[in-house]
């Protein structure tokens, strides 16, 4: 009777948590500055699904990239994350196992691609002894077999493979350096892939063919990716899934195409109507009011968005809002959902 | 939309008013920020204040006493006395005045030379930047200090003007490469482009434009010219291959081992110990400065965390 | 291949050129003494009751040059006796080869520095790892401020210092010259020992004078790896520490690397003072003495060879640098 029916709702819920390959829950992170601790991620949860596509949308300084290096738990100094749970695969919290467990996971579990601009390479050794270092970091037993794969994936890729691997990195171009960043996160075999603004410093042609290869990637291999950026368009492009990222919490998040087609938090609305049409008058593109949160601005009581929001009322200013759900997996944290602009 | 009765008395709002840190202020705070830096600022203007007041407190011809050589420490002679019985303190006080003055022309003339030069082979690069570096290289090849040694042999430099002419000379060389780097970079940023469609003359680019922005550069380099200079100087005077002019550190090293035999006679270490003890003090408040300066051109480091 | 070869070339024949000039600088610069001392000589040889071809062999063999050749042709022969390594003739030494004396001297200074630089370097780098490393703990912050202190002190200061404490106040260590002079020399025990605890203060003082730069440039070195984006990226893929170990060692160890090969280059002339304290009997000390005793020939001798260490040491490290950087291949 009830015992059928909390099983079926047990494995239902460990399916539900099967599904997820990352599940993150209540992310602090805070920033110890001279002007006090600033937090650069308050309280946030996040899903990725598995085999999802979510791209994870924020001016800079809003604490995306935080995000994705606390669930890896790679927060620079003086960074700190203050809690948290990161549970994998539905599995363990990760945040809790020990660094060498963590060490192990980074890498092979959860790979990154850095910014085009970084060098992400020892510039003092070759790209195939790199791979040969990363092999053996995480005990990987035929290193020649490693060897060949990173080749195909260079190939894949669109590169001469066996000139890369014998190169150092100031041989290679930004693009190419960009696509071995790419194969480093996916030769292990990593099923999750972090992307944080790796388009950003491209060229327009570069920028469109690696995305490209990452849309192909992730069908072939279902790979979960979060992929982060400030440019909408690629967001847009990529992603299936959005989140909005406002002074290091979310504001608003759900499927891409919902989520741009109606805009439901302020700050959504205001990123879309800055962006000019190319169709249209490029006057009609109107930026947002006011400047990024600093220091002083998460002093505030209330929301943060307050000072740049044209919806805002008073009470705005008592409390912090949350994510509620508008419709389906839509959710928005805004106390004013529903009203216009000038209400 | 406020009531009498919620009316506050309003303070008016004066914001201090933001004239930017000068670099003045800016400096002092960045000295007084560790103690030990304003250790280090102590001691040189100590030392300073001995350099230019220091003979007039004293006869131009300190006092001889033939019963008190090689005296001991005592109230009267605090740091013991020479070989003629003139009290070491007054020697050191007196001293410091041909010290830092040609470590100070010194280091003058290595700025000077180095900077121009920099500049200049740096900003008009092509032909007068070969010659001017070829040179450059030519001087930092030749080791200094022997160099020193053999011109010495020429030319009796003795004076303090000379003395800093000379060691001007040989070490401008490592400051005029750094110069020309950091103008070679400067010259591609984006103000001197805006300089150069604006018409300004070069003249005006390399000194109003660059030079500022290599002032941090020098401004350090100034201090550790001013060490190096000191040694550079006291150790001639200690070999003994220039000449002695006016009383100085050097000169006192060199008397004490070679004349005195301090070595091995613990009657004359005080005047073998003193202008070491007087360098030592000089160099310490020197490198506890050094860090103020540091931070004083180079904001990056003003870590509060 | 072929590049690297011309370039070589190219390099020590602009090296051998630097060295001819300096030659002729210093041949100048004699001429400049006060006093013409040679032709005082030349004279004073007349004097005595000399024939004039007499007294100039006898000059020629002293100063190496006849006084009243025409500069050209005595700065020709001066050019041509330097290719054919005849540095002249010493006048102090009553005619013994400029040569000679300067070879005999140089292994000295040789063991001195040497032995100092590699102590200092192998001490430095590695203090200056661990103060990189610690820097915001108070090992960090002593071995940094020793290091700056230590930096700070002239080589001459610290050596009287050493001598002073450990030869007068405690003497458990010898004062001057490099070994017993009652010893025999030879490959036997007393003399070596001799040899060694006589060296030991004058290594001291070299490696504790070059020790703190050493402490502080790779210092500087590790910090500027350490804040570089592929040692994140290294951890992030989750790179073995003693891997990233590693790679910030090789990264942070690169820029010294010229500074120690220029270093040797300079240990010709680097230990003046230290010889001067402790009357080793190696090339500064010669150079010292020369210079006393306005020895030209044999002063000319020691600097061209001071200088002529310091420009090869030059050619050397820019050549080992690009097999040493790849990132300067080419």
């Amino acid at each position: 009777m009830s015992d059928t029916s909390t099983v079926n709702t047990e494995s239902a819920f460990k399916d539900q948590k099967q599904k997820m390959a990352i599940s993150a829950r209540n992310i602090n992170v805070v920033y110890a500055t001279p002007t006090g601790d600033i937090p650069a991620v308050r309280d946030v949860d996040i899903d990725l699904p598995k085999g999802s596509i979510t791209g994870i949308i924020g001016e800079s300084g809003s604490g995306k990239s935080t995000l994705i290096m606390a669930i890896m738990n790679a927060v620079t100094k003086p960074g700190k994350i203050t809690s948290g749970s990161v549970i994998l695969n539905g599995e363990n919290d990760i945040l809790q196992l020990s660094s060498e467990k963590q060490r192990k996971i980074r890498g092979k579990e959860i790979g990154f691609v850095f910014q085009a601009a970084q060098n992400s390479l020892n510039p003092l050794r070759r790209i195939g002894q790199q791979i040969l270092d990363l092999g053996r970091a995480h005990e990987v037993n035929d290193l020649r077999e490693l060897i060949k794969y990173a080749k195909r994936l260079l190939i894949r890729l669109g590169l001469d493979a066996d000139r890369v691997l014998a190169s150092y990195q100031h041989e290679l171009s930004g693009g190419m350096r960009q696509r071995v960043g790419i194969m480093f996160s996916l030769v292990l075999n990593a099923n999750i892939v972090f992307l944080d603004e790796s388009t950003t410093a491209l060229d327009m042609l570069s920028q469109a063919s690696v995305l490209e290869i990452i849309r192909e990637l992730q069908k072939e291999k279902n790979l979960t990716i979060a992929f982060v950026s400030h440019d909408i368009g690629v967001i847009a492009d990529l992603s299936e899934r959005i989140e909005i990222f406002y002074a290091g919490e979310i504001v608003e998040e759900g499927k891409t195409s919902e989520v741009l087609a109606s805009p439901k938090h302020p700050y959504t609305k205001g990123l879309i109507k800055a962006i000019p049409k190319i169709s249209g008058d490029i006057d009609a593109a109107e930026p947002l009011k006011g400047s990024s949160p600093d220091y002083r601005t998460f002093k505030q009581k209330g929301c943060l968005f307050y000072d740049r929001c044209p919806i805002r009322t008073n009470s705005c200013q008592d409390s912090r809002p949350e994510l509620n759900i508008t419709n389906r997996d839509h959710k928005v944290a805004c106390f004013r959902v529903g009203a216009n602009d000038r209400d | 939309m406020t009531t009498p009765g919620t009316a506050k008395s309003v303070h008016t709002f004066t914001p201090k008013s933001y004239n930017g840190a000068s670099f003045w202020k800016a400096a002092w705070r960045s000295i007084t920020r560790k103690t030990s830096r304003i250790i280090g600022f102590a001691i040189i203007v100590l030392f300073t204040l001995m350099a230019i007041f220091g003979p007039y407190l004293y006869s131009s011809h300190l006092p001889i006493n033939t019963n008190a050589i090689y005296a001991p420490i005592s109230w009267k002679y605090p740091l013991g006395t020479d070989f003629e019985g003139t009290s070491n303190l007054a020697l050191i006080i007196t001293g410091a005045r041909y010290v830092l003055l040609a470590a100070a022309l010194g280091a003058l003339f290595t700025v000077i030379f180095g900077t121009v030069l920099g500049l200049i082979a740096g900003y008009f690069v092509g032909w007068s930047d070969s010659i001017i570096m070829r040179i450059t290289d030519f001087f930092l090849t030749i080791p200094s200090f022997p160099l020193l040694v053999v011109l010495s042999t020429v030319w009796n430099f003795g004076h303090p003007l000379a003395m800093g002419f000379i060691l001007g000379i040989t070490s401008w060389g490592g400051m005029a490469r750094a110069v020309r780097s950091q103008t070679l970079s400067l010259r591609e940023r984006g103000f001197v482009e805006a300089a150069r469609g604006l018409g300004l003359s070069p003249f005006h680019i390399l000194f109003r434009e660059i030079l500022p922005n290599v002032s941090s550069y020098i401004g350090m380099n100034l201090l550790t010219s001013i060490t190096g200079c000191i040694y550079a100087e006291v150790g001639l005077f200690f070999l003994g291959v220039v000449p002695f002019h006016v009383n100085n550190w050097g000169v006192m090293l060199n008397m004490a081992v070679f004349s005195a035999g301090a070595m091995s006679s613990p009657d004359a270490l005080p005047y073998l110990l003193s202008p070491l003890l007087a360098l030592l003090l000089l160099t310490l408040g020197i490198v506890l400065f050094l860090d103020a300066v540091d931070e004083m051109f180079n904001p990056r480091l003003r870590e509060d965390v | 291949m072929k590049n690297f070869l011309i370039r070589l070339v190219w390099r020590i024949f602009s090296g051998i050129l630097m060295v001819l000039v300096i030659a002729s600088l210093t041949f100048f610069l004699i001429r400049l003494m006060p006093g013409d001392p040679v032709s005082a000589q030349y004279n004073q040889l007349i004097m005595q009751g000399m024939t004039p071809v007499q007294a100039e062999n006898q000059v020629k063999v002293m100063y190496g040059f006849i006084p009243d050749e025409p500069v050209g042709e005595q700065f020709v022969n001066y050019i041509w006796g330097l290719l054919h390594f005849d540095f002249g003739q010493s006048i102090s030494y009553e005619g013994i080869g400029v040569s000679h004396i300067i070879l005999n001297a140089a292994p000295w200074t040789l063991i001195l520095v040497f032995t100092g630089l590699i102590a200092s370097f192998l001490v430095g780098v590695l203090a200056g790892v661990i103060s990189a490393i610690k820097r915001s703990s108070p090992t960090g912050t002593i071995l940094t401020v020793s290091g700056s202190l230590l930096h700070g002190v002239p080589q001459f200061v610290m050596g009287l210092l050493l001598a002073y404490l450990f030869t007068t106040l405690w003497p458990i260590l010898p004062f001057g010259a490099p070994y017993d002079s009652s010893i025999n020399p030879g490959f036997n025990g007393p003399f070596i020992s001799s040899l060694i605890s006589h060296a030991v203060l004058p290594v001291v003082t070299y490696a504790l004078s070059s020790y703190g730069g050493w402490l502080l440039t790779m210092k500087s070195s590790v910090i500027t790896v350490l804040g570089d984006d592929f040692i994140l990226a290294s951890e992030i893929r989750g790179l073995k520490s003693s891997t990233i170990i590693g790679y910030i060692a090789r990264n942070a160890i690169l820029p010294l690397f010229t500074l120690f090969t220029l270093s040797i280059g300079f240990m010709f002339g680097g230990s003046v003072f230290i010889e001067n304290i402790f009357d080793y009997p190696g090339l500064g000390n010669l150079l010292l003495k020369s210079i006393d005793t306005r020895d030209y020939p044999l002063m000319s001798g020691a600097f061209l060879l001071i200088t002529i260490a310091v420009i090869a040491a030059n050619i050397i490290t820019d050549f080992l640098y690009t097999f040493v950087d790849p990132r300067i291949r080419r």
